[in-house]
C-alpha cells in the first residue's frame, strides 16, 4: 500500500509528473530563447512554451476524414504516458536515488523509443503522405540512433558492476559513481560520453537530425495533420522526453552532487540538465542546417557507435 | 478574474502565423519571409512562429488576388485552420486586384468567400507596414481566444 503511495507520488508530482512537466518546459523555452540570442535575434519570452500549450488546449481539434480515428487520438496519449513512466525512473541525485526495484537501465532503453513510436503511430494513422514520409524516416533515424544508446548503456552497466558482472540499475549506478568519482571525468568513459551527446540531438529531433519533423519540407511530418489540446498532448510529451533524455545523461555520467541539503541538489540537477541541453542541442542547433536521411544514418554508424564500442573495449581491457 | 482565467488569457501571447499564397506574384512572399524570418525584425519575440501546416495556425495570412484555379484551393485550406483564427490580407491584390484587376481570371475578390479582418495594403507592403499588420491582428485575436 505504501509502496503504492510512494510510486503515484513519483509519477504524479516528482521527479515524473508535475515536476518534469514544468522542468521540460522550461528547458524548452531557454532552448528557443538562446537559440535565438545566438542568432542576434530578441527571441520569445522564456515561458513561450507555457503560452503555446494554453494557447494549444484552447483550440478547436480538427480530425481529417481519411484518418484512422481512434489510433489519431490514441498515439499522442500514449507517447505521452510512455514519458511519464519513464520520467518517474530518472533518479535527481542527492534528492531522490531512483526507485528501487524499478530503476532500471534496460527498462529506460524500452520507454525512451516509445514518442518515436507515437510518432509513427501518429503518421500513419493521419493519412497524410507527409505523415507517411515522416514515418519511415523516424524508423530509420530510430535505428540509427538506438544502437549507440545501447552500447553506451551497456558501457555504464559493465563500468558500474566493479570488478565482477554488470549493474543496470540506475540507483546502483549512481551510488557507484558517488563512490568512485564520476564517469564523466573517467578518461575510458569520455568516448561513451561524446556518444551520448552525439544521440540526444538525435532522440529530441533537433536539427542536425530533425528528418522525420523537418519543417520546411515535410511541415512537421506526423504532426502536421494535428491541431489544439491533440498537438500541445505532444509538445508536453517531448517536453518530458527532454527532461528524460537529460536525466538520464546526468545520472549516467555526471550524477555529483554539492553540500546544501536537498533544494540546492535539486537545483543542482537543473543546472546540469540546463548546461547537457546548451552543449548537445542548443548551440547545435542553432549552427547546423539539417542533413538527409542517409547521411544522418551513416554518422550515426561511423562516429558515435564507434565511439561507444571504443569506451566499451577500454572498460573491458580495464576491469 | 480568477486564476483559471489568468491563465487563460495568456493564450493570446502565443499566435502561430500560416501564409496562404492565391495566386500571388510572389512579391508578398517575398516580404513576408524577410520581414519575419530574418533575425532584424524577429517576430518571434511576439511569440510568432510560421507552422508549415494549416492546422497548428492561428493568424493566416493571404497574398495575391484570389485566382479562379486557387478559389477552391483558398477555401479548402481555410476551412482547415481551427476556430478561432485571424485573416490578416497582405498586399493591394486581395483588395481590389491590384494589378490583376480586370483579368478573366480574377473573377471575385477575397472579401467575398472569407472574412478578412485586416487589410494591409502595398504592392509589396513595406516590412513595418506587414508588422503593423499582424500586431493589428493580435490585437483582434485577444478579443477572440
Amino acid at each position: 500500500m505504501l509502496d503504492m503511495l510512494s510510486h503515484s507520488f513519483h509519477l504524479l508530482i516528482f521527479p515524473g509528473g508535475l515536476f518534469a512537466l514544468l522542468l521540460g518546459l522550461l528547458l524548452k523555452g531557454f532552448d528557443r530563447k538562446i537559440c535565438a540570442r545566438l542568432q542576434r535575434r530578441v527571441g520569445p519570452p522564456i515561458l513561450q512554451p507555457f503560452y503555446d500549450i494554453i494557447k494549444l488546449s484552447q483550440k478547436e481539434t480538427i480530425i481529417p476524414d481519411t484518418a484512422n480515428k481512434a489510433i489519431f487520438k490514441f498515439a499522442p496519449v500514449f507517447g505521452f504516458m510512455g514519458m511519464m513512466v519513464a520520467a518517474m525512473l530518472i533518479p535527481v541525485p542527492g534528492v531522490w536515488n531512483g526507485a528501487t526495484g524499478l530503476g532500471d537501465m534496460l527498462m529506460l532503453l524500452y520507454l525512451l523509443p516509445i514518442p518515436a513510436i507515437a510518432f509513427m503511430l501518429a503518421g500513419s494513422a493521419s493519412s497524410s503522405p507527409y505523415g507517411a514520409i515522416g514515418t519511415s524516416r523516424e524508423m530509420v533515424l530510430m535505428f540509427a540512433y538506438e544502437i549507440p544508446l545501447l552500447v553506451v548503456l551497456l558501457t555504464v552497466a559493465i563500468k558500474a558492476g566493479g570488478a565482477d558482472g554488470s549493474e543496470f540499475s540506475l540507483a546502483q549506478v549512481v551510488a557507484y559513481q558517488h563512490a568512485n568519482g564520476s564517469f564523466g571525468f573517467n578518461l575510458s568513459m569520455i568516448p561513451a560520453f561524446i556518444a551520448f551527446l552525439c544521440f540526444i540531438p538525435g532522440t529530441m529531433g533537433a536539427v542536425p537530425f530533425d528528418l522525420p519533423e523537418a519543417e520546411p519540407e515535410l511541415l512537421e511530418g506526423p504532426l502536421l495533420e494535428y491541431s489544439g489540446p491533440l498537438l500541445a498532448m505532444f509538445n508536453l510529451m517531448s517536453a518530458l522526453k527532454m527532461v528524460v533524455v537529460m536525466g538520464l545523461g546526468v545520472a549516467l555520467f555526471f550524477p555529483g552532487t554539492i553540500p546544501g541539503g536537498a533544494l540546492a541538489n535539486l537545483a543542482w540537477f537543473i543546472f546540469k540538465c540546463f548546461m547537457l541541453m546548451l552543449v548537445s542541442v542548443t548551440i547545435v542547433r542553432s549552427a547546423t542546417g539539417r542533413l538527409r536521411t542517409d547521411q544522418t544514418f551513416k554518422f550515426y554508424l561511423k562516429y558515435p557507435s564507434v565511439l561507444a564500442y571504443v569506451s566499451l573495449g577500454l572498460t573491458l581491457l580495464l576491469k | 478574474m480568477s486564476i483559471i482565467d489568468a491563465i487563460k488569457s495568456k493564450a493570446v501571447r502565443s499566435p502561430w502565423l500560416y501564409r496562404i499564397n492565391a495566386g500571388s506574384c510572389n512579391g508578398c512572399d517575398v516580404e513576408l519571409a524577410t520581414t519575419a524570418l530574418i533575425p532584424r525584425y524577429d517576430v518571434e519575440r511576439l511569440g510568432c512562429k510560421y507552422c508549415g501546416s494549416p492546422k497548428h495556425a492561428d493568424i493566416v495570412l493571404i497574398t495575391g488576388p484570389v485566382t479562379s484555379m486557387v478559389k477552391d484551393k483558398v477555401l479548402r485550406v481555410y476551412e482547415e485552420i481551427p476556430d478561432p483564427k485571424v485573416t490578416v490580407a497582405v498586399g493591394v491584390c486581395p483588395i481590389s486586384g491590384g494589378v490583376f484587376r480586370g483579368s478573366y481570371s480574377v473573377p471575385i475578390m477575397l472579401d467575398d468567400i472569407i472574412p478578412v479582418d485586416v487589410n494591409v495594403p502595398g504592392c509589396p507592403p513595406r516590412p513595418q507596414a506587414i508588422l503593423e499588420g499582424v500586431a493589428m491582428a493580435l490585437d483582434i485575436w485577444k478579443t477572440r481566444i
